[in-house]
C-alpha cells in the first residue's frame, strides 16, 4: 500500500503520465479507447495546456468518448478517478461482481393447456391481477389480459391483419427494387463504344436488394401468461405471411419453435408446441436464455439485415451480466433490436425491473404490446 | 467564459457568425481542427448540428461541401459519375475521325468527362474545405464503409483514371440523429460531440441574437415555455429552429407577451405532429402555469 501511494505521488507530478493512466482506467471500466486515443489526448494537452480542471475534462471527453452513452459514463468515471486518485488506481476494477446465477425453482405448469382451453372457449381464472390498465370500450384499447372469449375471433382477425401489415412493410422495399432496374450507363457506353457510340445494346444494373430477416424471442414464463397467448397468435400469423423469420420461446431455457409454427392450422401449431415446449409458465431466466441464443445462434442468424424482436416483461431474477452481454451483442450485430413489453402500457410503468433496466440502453425501439392499439403502433414504428 | 486564447478566438469566430456556443462545443471544434480529425456530432433534430459545419467553413474562410445522406446513397452520388451525355456527344462529333478505339476511350474517360460528387470534390478542392456529411445514419452500411476508406487514405480510385489523391485534406463534420447505430470503426476515427437542447439561458441568447427586435419579456416567456414543452412526452420535440420561427412570427405580430390565446393559435409553429398539438392543447393552462405566464389565481 505504501509503495502504491508513493508511486502515485511521482505519477501525479506528470500530467501526461496521469492521462495515460486515466485512459487505462477507462479501458478497465469498459470504456473502449486505444493507443490512438491516448496519443490524441497527449497531443491535445500539448496544443491546449489545460489551465483549469474543467478544460481538461472537456478536452478528454471530446477525445476519449464516442457515443452519448459513453459520455455519461465518462463523466462518472472522470470524477471517480480524479477525485479519488489513489483508490481508483489501486482497486483493479472491483465493482460488485454479479451474484452467481441461481438455479430457479422449476415450476412445471402445463399452461399450454390453459392456453388451448382458453382459445377454445374456456374462460376460467381470467380475472387475475391485471398487469396493465385497460380502458373499457373498444377492443382496440382493451388490454390483452382482459379479453373474453366472445371477442376472441375478432381479435385474432385483427392480429392477423397486423402481421400482414408488418410483413408487407418489410417486403415492399424488395418488390419496388425488383422492378426498379436501372440503366447502367457506364457499362452501356463501354458496350457500344466499338460501334462508334451508337447505342444498340443496353446494360442494366439491379439495385441491391435488402431483405430483412427477423428473429423473434418470446417470453412464455409465468409472468407473461396473460399475454403470451396473444403473442403466440401474433407470431403464428406473422410467420405465415413472412417467411424470413426464426422464432424462439424462452422461460427457463430457450427453444426454437420455427418449425412448429409452420403448421397450417393454429390449433395444429399449438398441438406441436405443447409437445415440444415444456417450459410454459415457469420461471424466467432471460439473461441465461438470451446469452444461450447469442452463443448458439447469434453468429448464424443475426446480421445487419436482421431485426431482433424480443417480447418480454423483463422480469429476471439474476444473471444480469448475461443479459447485458447478450444485449450488447445483439445491439451491435442486428439492424434493430425491438423490445415489446406488455407491461409498458401501464401509465405508471417505469422500466425499473432490473432486467429491463439493464437491457434498455441497448434497445432501438421499446414499446408496449398490451393491446391491439399498442401492437399496431409498435408495428408502425418498427417499419420506420 | 473561456480564458484560453485559442479557444476564445474560436468562440469569437463562432459568435461573429451568429452561433452561440457552449464550452464543450468550442473545445470539440477546436480539437477537431487542430488534430485534423473528423468531428462526429450527434443530438436531437434541430439543435444546430449542421450549423456548426457552416460556421466552421465561414470561420476558416473556406468552402463548405455538403453531402446529404439518404438510404441507398451510393458511390455514383457520393464519389463521382461519368458525364454520359457529354461522352455520347463527344463520340458523335468524333464519328468521322480515324482515331483508334483505345484512343477514343481514353478521351471520353478523361477528367473532363468526370462529374465530381461531394467526396471527390472535397479532396480535390484548391483549399481545405469543410466537408459536411449530413445525417450519416440515414445512409446504409455500404456508404459508411467506402466513406471510411476515403477518410483513412484520402484518396479515391477510379478504374478508368487511376487513383486520385487528395490535394488538401478537408475538415470533416459528420452529423447523425441516432436513427441507426454507427459502426465502431467510424466512431473510432472521429471526435465525438453531443449537442443537447439548449438550456434556458443559451436559448434566450440565441433568440435575442437572431430576432433582435423581439420584446425582452416575450423572448423570456418563449424560452421558458419551450423548456417546459420539451419536458412533455412528444413525438417530435421542437428544436431551436422552431423556437426561432415562433419568436420571429410573434415578434413580427408585435406581441410583447404570451397568453393562452396567442399560444393556442400559434402552436402549429412549434409542434409539427397533430397528436402533440392536441396533447399540448389539453394541458396548455398547466404548461403556461409552469411557465409563469398565467398564475393559478386567474
Amino acid at each position: 500500500m505504501a509503495v502504491q501511494s508513493q508511486n502515485l505521488i511521482t505519477r501525479k507530478t506528470s500530467l501526461s503520465a496521469n492521462i495515460v493512466q486515466f485512459c487505462r482506467f477507462l479501458r478497465e471500466k469498459g470504456l473502449p479507447n486505444g493507443p490512438a486515443e491516448e496519443a490524441d489526448a497527449l497531443r491535445a494537452m500539448a496544443i491546449l495546456p489545460p489551465e483549469d480542471p474543467e478544460l481538461l475534462r472537456d478536452c478528454l471527453r471530446a477525445i476519449l468518448t464516442r457515443s452519448r452513452r459513453n459520455q455519461v459514463k465518462f463523466d462518472e468515471l472522470y470524477d471517480e478517478y480524479w477525485r479519488n486518485l489513489d483508490r481508483a488506481v489501486d482497486s483493479k476494477v472491483k465493482d460488485g461482481k454479479e451474484e452467481k446465477p441461481q438455479a430457479k425453482p422449476k415450476q412445471k405448469a402445463p399452461s399450454i393447456q390453459a392456453l388451448k382451453s382458453w382459445l377454445h372457449g374456456n374462460k376460467e381464472e381470467e380475472e387475475q391481477t391485471l398487469a396493465t390498465y385497460s380502458a373499457t370500450g373498444s377492443l382496440i384499447h382493451k388490454d390483452f389480459s382482459a379479453f373474453g372469449t366472445e371477442e376472441l375471433s375478432e381479435v385474432m382477425k385483427l392480429i392477423q391483419q397486423f402481421a400482414r401489415m408488418l410483413a408487407t412493410q418489410y417486403q415492399r422495399r424488395y418488390r419496388a427494387a425488383k422492378k426498379g432496374q436501372k440503366l447502367d450507363l457506364r457499362r452501356t457506353l463501354r458496350l457500344n463504344l466499338r460501334r462508334g457510340g451508337e447505342i444498340l445494346e443496353l446494360a442494366f444494373r439491379k439495385r441491391r436488394v435488402r431483405k430483412m430477416k427477423m428473429v423473434v424471442l418470446c417470453d412464455v414464463s409465468k409472468s407473461m401468461d396473460l399475454y403470451s397467448r396473444f403473442l403466440m397468435q401474433f407470431l403464428y400469423a406473422f410467420q405465415n405471411v413472412y417467411r424470413r423469420i426464426e422464432t424462439f420461446v424462452f422461460g427457463t431455457r430457450l427453444q426454437r419453435i420455427t418449425e412448429s409454427l409452420r403448421e397450417r392450422e393454429f390449433s395444429g401449431a399449438l398441438e406441436k408446441l405443447s409437445d415440444q415446449v415444456n417450459d410454459w409458465s415457469g420461471g424466467t431466466r432471460i439473461g441465461f436464455c438470451l446469452k444461450y441464443f447469442v452463443d448458439t445462434f447469434g453468429e448464424r442468424l443475426v446480421d445487419q439485415n436482421t431485426i431482433v424482436l424480443i417480447l418480454s416483461d423483463g422480469w429476471d431474477t439474476g444473471e444480469l451480466a448475461f443479459l447485458e452481454e447478450a444485449m450488447i451483442y445483439l445491439h451491435k450485430k442486428a439492424h434493430k433490436v425491438v423490445w415489446l413489453n406488455p407491461l409498458a402500457g401501464n401509465p405508471n410503468f417505469e422500466p425499473s425491473v432490473k432486467g429491463m433496466a439493464t437491457a434498455l440502453p441497448y434497445i432501438d425501439l421499446f414499446a408496449s404490446a398490451h393491446n391491439l392499439d399498442s401492437l399496431r403502433k409498435a408495428i408502425k414504428a418498427m417499419s420506420r | 467564459m473561456i480564458s484560453h486564447p485559442e479557444l476564445s478566438r474560436i468562440e469569437k469566430m463562432l459568435a461573429t457568425q451568429g452561433y452561440i456556443t457552449e464550452r464543450s462545443i468550442v473545445i470539440s471544434v477546436f480539437l477537431a481542427m487542430q488534430l485534423r480529425k473528423p468531428l462526429l456530432i450527434e443530438g436531437p433534430a434541430g439543435v444546430g448540428k449542421t450549423e456548426i459545419a457552416k460556421v466552421m467553413a465561414q470561420a476558416l474562410d473556406t468552402d463548405l461541401i455538403r453531402l446529404q445522406c439518404y438510404e441507398g446513397l451510393d458511390a455514383t452520388h457520393a464519389l463521382y459519375e461519368w458525364n454520359y451525355q457529354r461522352q455520347l456527344l463527344h463520340l458523335k462529333m468524333d464519328e468521322g475521325s480515324q482515331r483508334s478505339l483505345a484512343d477514343k476511350e481514353k478521351t471520353i474517360f478523361g477528367e473532363a468527362f468526370l462529374l465530381k460528387r461531394p467526396l471527390l470534390q472535397a479532396i480535390t478542392h484548391h483549399k481545405s474545405p469543410v466537408l459536411l456529411i449530413d445525417e450519416i445514419d440515414r445512409s446504409d452500411e455500404e456508404f459508411e464503409s467506402f466513406f471510411l476508406e476515403v477518410l483513412s487514405d484520402w484518396q479515391i480510385s477510379i478504374p478508368e483514371i487511376g487513383t486520385v489523391e487528395a490535394t488538401h485534406i478537408p475538415y470533416v463534420v459528420v452529423t447523425g440523429n441516432r436513427t441507426r447505430e454507427l459502426s465502431e470503426a467510424l466512431r473510432r476515427r472521429c471526435l465525438y460531440l453531443w449537442i443537447d437542447y439548449p438550456d434556458y439561458d443559451k436559448e434566450l441568447a440565441i433568440v435575442q441574437q437572431k430576432v433582435p427586435n423581439i420584446d425582452k419579456q416575450l423572448a423570456e416567456q418563449i424560452c421558458r415555455f419551450m423548456a417546459v414543452v420539451r419536458e412533455e412526452r412528444l413525438e417530435k420535440v421542437p428544436g431551436i429552429a422552431e423556437t426561432l420561427d415562433w419568436a420571429t412570427s410573434l415578434a413580427s405580430l408585435h406581441f410583447d407577451h404570451l397568453d393562452q390565446e396567442i399560444v393556442e393559435s400559434t402552436l402549429g409553429v412549434i409542434l409539427k405532429d397533430w397528436q402533440d398539438i392536441r396533447h399540448t392543447q389539453t394541458s396548455l393552462s398547466e404548461l403556461l402555469e409552469k411557465t409563469g405566464v398565467i398564475s393559478k389565481l386567474e
